[in-house]
């Protein structure tokens, strides 16, 4: 059987979470090439209209990462995010999307070790769920 | 305080009006918002009244319910306009304008809010088939409706938004119109809920009341009722939805008129991101969507349209079921919406339109919360 490769989108922060991938990428770190970074200037500005397209058009995981607690840029955009994964890990589920398809991290910019770590992660669990059922239904 | 209203010439409605007018005649209001039957016609809409004649042809209690009038009081009050108005809303159109007022979107300061038992509602085009079909008269349909506690009227169903609500009191108001548990024969019950309420039913000088004794017995068994059969009807929607594909199916008969999102008294949004460019996709989008999947069903972002609608607003929905009323599909958004509201409502312990000072979930955070979504453990 072909190896399943799940589609992965990554909402990433640009003062944390994007930067630690920058430190991953210049410290030479490898990660699964299956995630697709989105950078974004803050996890605060996440709609969870762009979470709720990506599984429609077929993602098998969604990740919004960004700041610890505390140290967002822009003060308290994490925090809002925080409210709205958990308005979508109650509504997703409900139809079918596995509440572990979507995750919330905190990765600050000097962690490019575990940015590297935690895809990796990611990406195996995403690959033990199994392929969306939104791929390929005609669902639009 | 409470007061007695009385049958006028026999009839209870009559007495209503009765009681409307006096309140007009007090000048301590300019006018009036309440259901009125419209000239000529067996239509019942929510109107502006200033002359005590008109009030004859009100209709406070029908199965009638065009549209959640919670929108039409914001509108009426989002600025002031140097003028005191009662209105009477049914509990969840005051529900949805306590929850409009939060978003500033309507104010109570100019308001008389009065609230009234529900005497629940047909669906529009079954309102429409029943006036066809020997209707009962006002008096005998409030009779009818509550002391029988029926599912269906004269073989049509109440909408099932009001056949599965538990709450189908008032709360949140000035004063409030109560028939549960209220001997009919003997009239109705004004309580005051607030002492603006208080204050202008002492000018009114109508008869006292006392406490109807029966009240909590029967408030209680309606809302267990309402509960239960909320209960069997969100078991059954949630299986008929339980998978993207099933919701699909569910929506496919969509056509994306966006009539639920427009009635809908919470849906807030003063220009939706659906009516913007982002959804006015290029031509060669379609074909790349066809091309990806063999084929691509038009109107496109159904299913995105109504899980967008539940992320936006499913916390603050108040189960009037006006989604449903306006689908011209026959398309049961009501159910489906009220299924996940019951979740996103209890994620957030947010009971919507309960308290002016609660403010809406994604409008607030705090430090410590919800940190057991954070990380990425399995569950």
């Amino acid at each position: 059987m072909e190896k399943f490769e799940p589609v992965i989108i990554a909402f990433v922060c640009n003062w944390c979470t994007y930067t630690a991938a920058d430190l991953a990428g210049t410290s030479r770190l490898s990660y699964p090439t299956n995630i697709r970074l989105i950078r974004v200037m803050c996890t605060g500005m996440v709609d969870p209209q762009y979470v709720i397209k990506a599984f429609l058009e077929g993602a098998d995981g969604v990740l919004i990462s960004g700041c610890h607690p505390g140290d967002c840029h822009y003060i308290n955009g994490n925090y809002k995010a925080r409210r709205r994964i958990k308005l979508l890990k109650e509504i997703l589920p409900r139809f079918g999307i596995e509440k572990d398809r979507l995750h919330l991290t905190w990765i600050g910019a000097s962690d490019g070790i575990e940015f590297a770590e935690i895809m990796t992660q990611l990406n195996d669990q995403i690959i033990e769920i199994g392929p969306s059922q939104t791929r390929l239904s005609k669902v639009i | 305080m409470m007061i007695k209203i009385e049958h006028e010439d026999n009839s209870l409605t009559k007495g209503l009006q009765q009681f409307f007018k006096r309140l007009l005649e007090t000048r301590e209001i300019d006018a009036l918002f309440l259901p009125v039957r419209l000239k000529d016609s067996s239509s019942i809409m929510p109107s502006l009244v200033t002359e005590s004649v008109q009030v004859d042809n009100a209709v406070p209690l029908s199965p009638a319910f065009p549209l959640n009038s919670g929108r039409m009081v914001s509108r009426l009050s989002y600025k002031l306009s140097g003028r005191k108005t009662a209105v009477l809303l049914r509990p969840c159109e005051i529900r949805a304008f306590i929850e409009l007022i939060k978003l500033k979107q309507g104010s109570r300061q100019e308001l008389i809010l009065i609230g009234i038992d529900c005497p629940k509602a047909l669906s529009s085009s079954d309102y429409t088939a029943y006036m066809e079909k020997d209707p009962l008269d006002d008096d005998a349909y409030i009779q009818k409706v509550f002391s029988e506690n029926d599912k269906t009227l004269n073989g049509f169903n109440f909408s099932s938004a009001c056949n599965t609500c538990e709450n189908p009191f008032p709360v949140n108001t000035d004063m409030n119109i109560l028939l549960h548990g209220v001997d009919l024969s003997d009239g109705m019950i004004v309580e005051s809920a607030s002492e603006t309420g208080q204050n202008i039913l002492e000018t009114l000088n109508m008869q006292q009341a006392t406490e109807p004794v029966k009240r909590d017995e029967v408030v209680a068994q309606i809302k267990e009722a309402g509960l239960k059969a909320n209960e069997e009807m969100i078991k059954d929607i949630e299986e008929k939805t339980n998978s993207i594909t099933k919701l699909n199916s569910f929506l496919d008969r969509c056509i994306n008129c966006y009539n639920c999102r427009n009635m809908c008294p919470v849906c807030y949004c003063k220009e939706c991101v659906f009516n913007t460019d982002v959804f006015y996709h290029q031509p060669v989008q379609y074909h790349q969507w066809a091309e990806k999947k063999g084929a691509v069903k038009l109107p496109t972002d159904t299913v995105f349209y109504h899980l967008t609608r539940l992320a936006h607003i499913s916390h603050a929905c108040v189960g009037c079921g006006q989604c449903s009323n306006a689908c011209p599909s026959d398309i049961n958004v009501f159910e489906l919406f009220k299924s996940v509201a019951q979740n996103t409502q209890a994620a957030f312990e947010y009971s919507p339109g309960t308290d002016e000072n609660e403010p809406p979930p994604l409008s607030v955070f705090h430090e410590k919360e919800f940190e057991d979504i954070i990380g990425i453990e399995r569950e």
